[in-house]
């Protein structure tokens, strides 16, 4: 179960929250806040699992082997100006989780064509949109790029509007997001 | 035409936000104004988009729970661009508190039966979110009949929001489960449904493994066939909760996975492969069975290669996470990594060195103990000697320690966060603590790795507590007992109550903590860490004086004038050691000529000390040093008088206070074991009027500057009486602490009074009037000027031995098996029950926690169909008292709510309640009985 996805940038500011459990904006904030702490200090050559911060790691049983409801997991990957994080419990698979977040950006990607901060922070609600394709109630629903975009698309109707933005960019945060390749 | 000016808007607001740079809370402010007004119009266009950017806002924190009306406004529309908004909203904003949702279900149902696929996903999406109990029950068959809907994208959401439905709503299974399952049994359905119902059989698997053991043969061949590796990890999971049922999987499961560990090129797969042996116990069966030992040998030479050979991080991680998993039922296999699992301690990555911390915790025997700690103890000195380095040492940071030689020029150099550094230290001592020290062979080593980690120790944010005036002095003890140095301490403690054989060391490491010219070394300026560790060294101390090396130079320590800034906590144990580090002391003068002036010197210094803490803002530290005081004043007055040699009264009289039985550790049930008397009825009050005395006490005539000097003598420390040689000034913080008063003090009592009870009015742990009194507690060593305390080298090694010992030292590296004192206890030796007993977890909810736990109890098996068949009846007569109950609930919940109760954990509690009491072999009956219940309810 994923127990949220939340997407900031480097500097902390978050672009898309997304809790599969009601939970009050405060919290939400300092949650936040406390996970983009770890992202921060952490170089770029280190793996892509944090450790739970504090608002987690109260109730969380660490060492219990067997699966449980509470979130233990968190999965992150930084691309350029942006780090994408899943929350999640132990029955998803760590690995699966990174891919799952690969599939997330080149869907983002595919459909924003060349993808930037910028198309992310005025696409607002098709980022949401990308994401209710992919997981619903935090259940992975689609992992499949072909279907996630028809998804969102026929949401969407006319898709040749989303650059229409581009025009309007002070510069900042333009230039896609790199190393967009086959992951592994 | 609507979604251009909708964009724009939007857009206005994130330009706006982008070019107002500095003040964007005061824009913020502005445009919250404006969506306010703009989400009451009639204009639903208008609406929509103020909606959208409170949505944007609430994004950075801007509550909006205020416009959840006109979230249900915009999720109303005709208008899909909308409607996708409005739904957006009720998705990020409501919270379990949001009363309107009662209002939503006609407009909800309405969408899920829309013709129209976008339409009807949008409720699919947003129900997980929203779901409360009566939703999910009224909503219900509505989402059912979307399971045969024509789009597998409406399906595969579908399932999963049945799935939700029934975490808060468990019977909805009931109905829900044949028809997942009739889609996961389907071979022509579309692979994206039937996965989406995998992951949810998955969520639910762990919890009732039972019900989806005869679906095993299904699971078996979508793993081998289906070629889809996201939905394979999640089958391997799945199958990892269901082996341990069912032998007879374990030998089908064998082979397939082997093939998998062998020829995927998919690292997650291959990783969740090894996971699911080792989580579904396919590697502990009974039975020899030849092609298991290869498989582990198989699983753990694909872990070391994650490890050594690819150099990802991830894997590396990933790696260590399932050794960890293996370790405490395979030591042996994971012992064997030892070489590979050493190197990642030393690992750049701060998270893989945690699991290899972790692992090293797990599988330390007494032959690599050493090592493991030797090497966590060099990490720590590297870094905290980078620290001094670069912080411009202030105190001597200590690298030619003779103790431990340590191949500090091969480690890298990295910069190690203060936690990590604190859970280190936390390792440390639980590696070497466990089992009643049973892995430590040498205890003089272990003291030596004591004192070097208390130098270790990076400072804490947390230790500055006690000297916030209020925090630290009611009860310091809560405050510190976690952190490392205190645990430090208490292993000092422990080892010298415990292993006779190197009391003498560990009173002797005590003792060199103690002593006020290491301080400054020991506990560098920057840090206040060491503190915590003073409190049980000086209790060793003066326990076993006798073993001290210079017990005048401790007893100066312990009577140091700037010892009285220490916290409360520390300086009652301070107190307890003073007498008995005198009488020893006391002892060394008497062969001597000059005793006399000798003892009447030091009985004059350490009265002087206690005098200084017979006001002491904390109670038991004052009682305590008055005790002593009244004693010692007692036995300054023998002295006077013309006695030839010395007093009775300080010859053995006093000492007999502090001798006889020796103390022994004793086992933390046993005081639980004592039989309460009889006549002890704790729960009597002692006067039925409490209330009623308070009462009068209040109303009783108060002088007000009586008060006030009453309030002076038992809050406000007054040290005027210690001598002023020390460094230390207490002016300022007596002049705030009585700055804070004055709000009181000008006030006439019934004033006061009623200006009190104002105050109090809604606090629920306010009981009965009493005196007012602000946080004063011990003062702040803010002028504590601790360059004047002269900087001495430690030398816990060459000091000079002192001349009486009998004993000769052992050699060291000539390990000496000592005996450890087990805790004492009596009648028969129960598990001690610590605060994290797992009952006590299991009721701590997570943070972010989907609540599955009443699923628990909830059985999908086919019950016969004469059951079924009745069941069935009910279930229609169920649905049709739905609505009724909906109304009912939707008043209940309400009026629950108001109170600031979550509706759906008052009804989970009482399905709980409910189901504990019926037999769970019948299934059938207890659903019957349920619904009864209900409607009589």
């Amino acid at each position: 179960m994923i127990n949220a996805v939340l997407v900031f940038n480097n500097t902390g500011q978050p672009r898309l929250t997304k809790f599969y459990t009601q939970l009050d904006t405060q919290t939400q904030q300092s949650l936040i806040a406390q996970i983009y702490r770890l992202v921060a200090q952490r170089p770029a050559s280190a793996c892509n699992f944090l450790p739970l911060p504090p608002l987690l790691s109260q109730g969380a049983s660490s060492s219990a082997s067997g699966p449980s409801d509470a979130p233990t997991q968190i999965t992150y990957r930084t691309y350029a100006t942006l780090s994408f994080i899943m929350i999640s419990t132990s029955m998803e698979s760590p690995l699966a989780l990174i891919d799952l977040i690969q599939v997330f950006v080149e869907a983002l990607d595919r459909l924003f064509e060349n993808v930037c901060e910028l198309d992310l922070i005025f696409g607002y609600e098709s980022m949401h949109a990308v994401l209710s394709e992919m997981i619903v109630g935090g259940v992975v629903v689609e992992t499949n790029i072909d279907k996630i975009v028809a998804g969102v698309r026929s949401q969407e109707g006319s898709s040749g509007k989303r650059k229409a933005i581009q025009a309007g960019s002070a510069g900042l945060g333009r230039g896609s997001i790199p190393t967009l390749g086959a992951w592994r | 035409m609507e979604s251009l000016w909708f964009e724009k808007s939007l857009y206005d607001l994130i330009q706006g936000l982008r070019s107002n740079k500095g003040n964007e809370e005061e824009f913020i402010q502005a445009s919250l104004r404006e969506c306010k007004i703009e989400i009451k119009t009639q204009d639903m266009d208008k609406k929509a988009t103020a909606l959208l950017k409170l949505v944007y806002l609430e994004m950075f924190g801007y509550d909006m729970s205020w416009a959840s009306f006109n979230v249900l406004e915009v999720m109303s529309s005709q208008k899909y661009p909308q409607k996708r908004v409005g739904y957006l909203g009720a998705v990020q904003s409501f919270r379990p508190d949001t009363e309107v949702l009662m209002l939503a279900t006609n407009m909800l149902k309405k969408d899920i039966v829309s013709p129209n696929i976008p339409n009807l996903s949008l409720p699919l999406a947003a129900l997980p979110h929203i779901l409360t109990p009566s939703l999910a029950m009224s909503l219900l068959p509505d989402i059912l009949s979307r399971l045969s809907h024509s789009s597998p994208a409406v399906r595969k959401k579908t399932i999963v929001c049945l799935y939700r439905i029934a975490l808060v709503y468990p019977d909805a299974l009931k109905l829900a489960w044949p028809k997942i399952k009739e889609h996961l049994l389907d071979d022509q359905e579309d692979t994206s449904v039937t996965s989406a119902a995998i992951n949810v059989v998955c969520e639910l698997g762990w919890r009732r493994p039972h019900d989806f053991l005869p679906l095993a043969p299904r699971f078996f061949e979508l793993l081998v066939d289906s070629g889809n590796n996201w939905m394979a990890i999640k089958i391997i999971k799945l199958f990892a909760t269901l082996t341990p049922l069912e032998p007879r999987l374990t030998r089908k499961l064998l082979r397939p996975l082997t093939n998998i560990i062998q020829t995927t090129s998919a690292m997650s797969l291959l990783y969740e492969c090894i996971n699911g042996i080792i989580q579904g116990g396919i590697l502990d069966g009974d039975d020899s069975l030849q092609e298991r030992d290869e498989v582990a040998t198989l699983c753990v030479s694909k872990l070391r290669g994650m490890i050594v050979i690819d150099s990802d991080p991830n894997l590396k991680y990933v790696a260590l996470l399932a050794l960890n998993r293996i370790v405490a039922s395979h030591p042996m296999l994971v012992a064997m990594q030892q070489d590979v699992i050493m190197d990642c301690l030393d690992d750049p990555d701060i998270s893989i060195r945690l699991q290899a911390l972790d692992l090293a915790a797990g599988m330390v025997t007494s032959d690599i103990l050493q090592e493991v700690v030797n090497r966590l103890i060099d990490q720590l000195r590297l870094a905290s000697s980078q620290d001094a380095s670069k912080t411009e040492a202030l105190a001597h940071p200590d690298d030619e320690e003779p103790e431990v030689k340590g191949s500090d020029s091969n480690l890298p150099s990295i910069n190690l966060p203060n936690d990590y550094r604190t859970e280190v230290a936390h390792r440390i001592l639980d590696m070497c603590a466990q089992n009643n020290y049973s892995e430590i062979a040498d205890f003089e080593w272990y003291v030596g790795v004591l004192i070097q980690l208390v130098r270790l120790l990076p400072p804490s944010s947390t230790e500055d507590a006690w000297l916030e005036p209020g925090v630290g002095g009611p009860d310091p003890w809560n405050i510190t007992k976690d952190t490392p140095a205190f645990r430090i301490g208490s292993e000092i403690r422990n080892i010298a109550v415990r292993v006779k054989g190197v009391r003498a060391e560990a009173t002797q490491a005590a003792e060199a903590l103690v002593l006020l010219d290491n301080r400054p070394i020991l506990f560098p300026a920057t840090s206040n860490v060491g503190i915590d560790v003073l409190g049980p060294c000086a209790w060793v101390s003066g326990e076993f004086a006798d073993q001290l090396r210079s017990p005048s130079r401790t007893l100066q320590s312990l009577i140091d004038s700037s010892n009285i800034s220490l916290p409360a906590g520390t300086l009652q144990l301070f107190l307890q050691a003073i007498p008995k580090v005198f009488i020893q002391v006391n002892r060394g003068f008497e062969t001597k000529e000059s005793w006399k002036s000798e003892m009447t010197l030091l009985l004059a210094r350490v009265v002087e000390f206690l005098e200084g803490l017979a006001d002491h803002p904390d109670l038991d530290v004052q009682e305590r040093a008055i005790e002593f005081l009244e004693i010692l004043r007692l036995g300054a007055e023998s002295l006077n008088s013309e006695t030839e040699q010395v007093p009775f009264l300080l010859q053995s009289v006093i000492p007999s206070l502090f001798t006889g039985l020796e103390l022994n550790p004793v086992a933390i049930t046993a005081q639980k074991k004592v039989v309460l008397p009889p006549e002890l009825r704790l729960d009597e009050p002692f006067n039925e009027d409490l209330p009623g005395l308070f009462q009068n006490l209040d109303n009783s005539p108060h002088d007000a500057s009586q008060h006030h000097v009453l309030q002076n003598f038992y809050y406000l420390p007054d040290y005027t009486p210690v001598s002023q040689k020390s460094a230390i000034e207490f002016t300022p913080a007596e002049v705030q602490l009585e700055s804070s008063y004055q709000g009181s003090d000008y006030l006439a009592p019934s004033d006061r009074r009623r200006e009190r009870k104002e105050r109090y009015r809604d606090d629920p742990f306010y009981i009965a009037p009493l005196e007012p009194t602000s946080g004063v507690s011990t003062p702040n060593n803010e002028g504590l000027d601790l360059d004047a305390i002269p900087i001495v080298d430690l030398k816990l090694d060459d000091a000079p031995q002192p001349a009486i010992r009998s004993a000769p030292k052992p050699r060291r590296g000539a390990s000496r098996r000592m005996e450890v004192a087990g805790d004492e206890t009596f009648g028969n030796e129960e598990a001690p029950l610590p605060s994290n007993a797992p009952g006590s977890a299991a009721n701590k909810r997570s943070l972010l926690q989907i609540d599955s736990s009443n699923l628990g109890q909830f059985s999908l098996q086919e019950d016969d169909p004469i059951i079924a068949a009745e069941e069935d009846a009910d279930m229609r007569k169920a649905m049709q008292n739905v609505e009724k109950m909906r109304l009912r609930m939707q008043r209940t919940s309400e009026r629950i709510e108001l109170e600031g109760i979550p509706a759906e954990g008052t009804l989970v509690k009482k399905k709980k309640k409910k189901t504990k009491t019926q037999d769970p072999d019948q299934p059938g009956a207890e659903k019957k009985k349920k619904k009864k219940k209900k409607e009589v309810n």
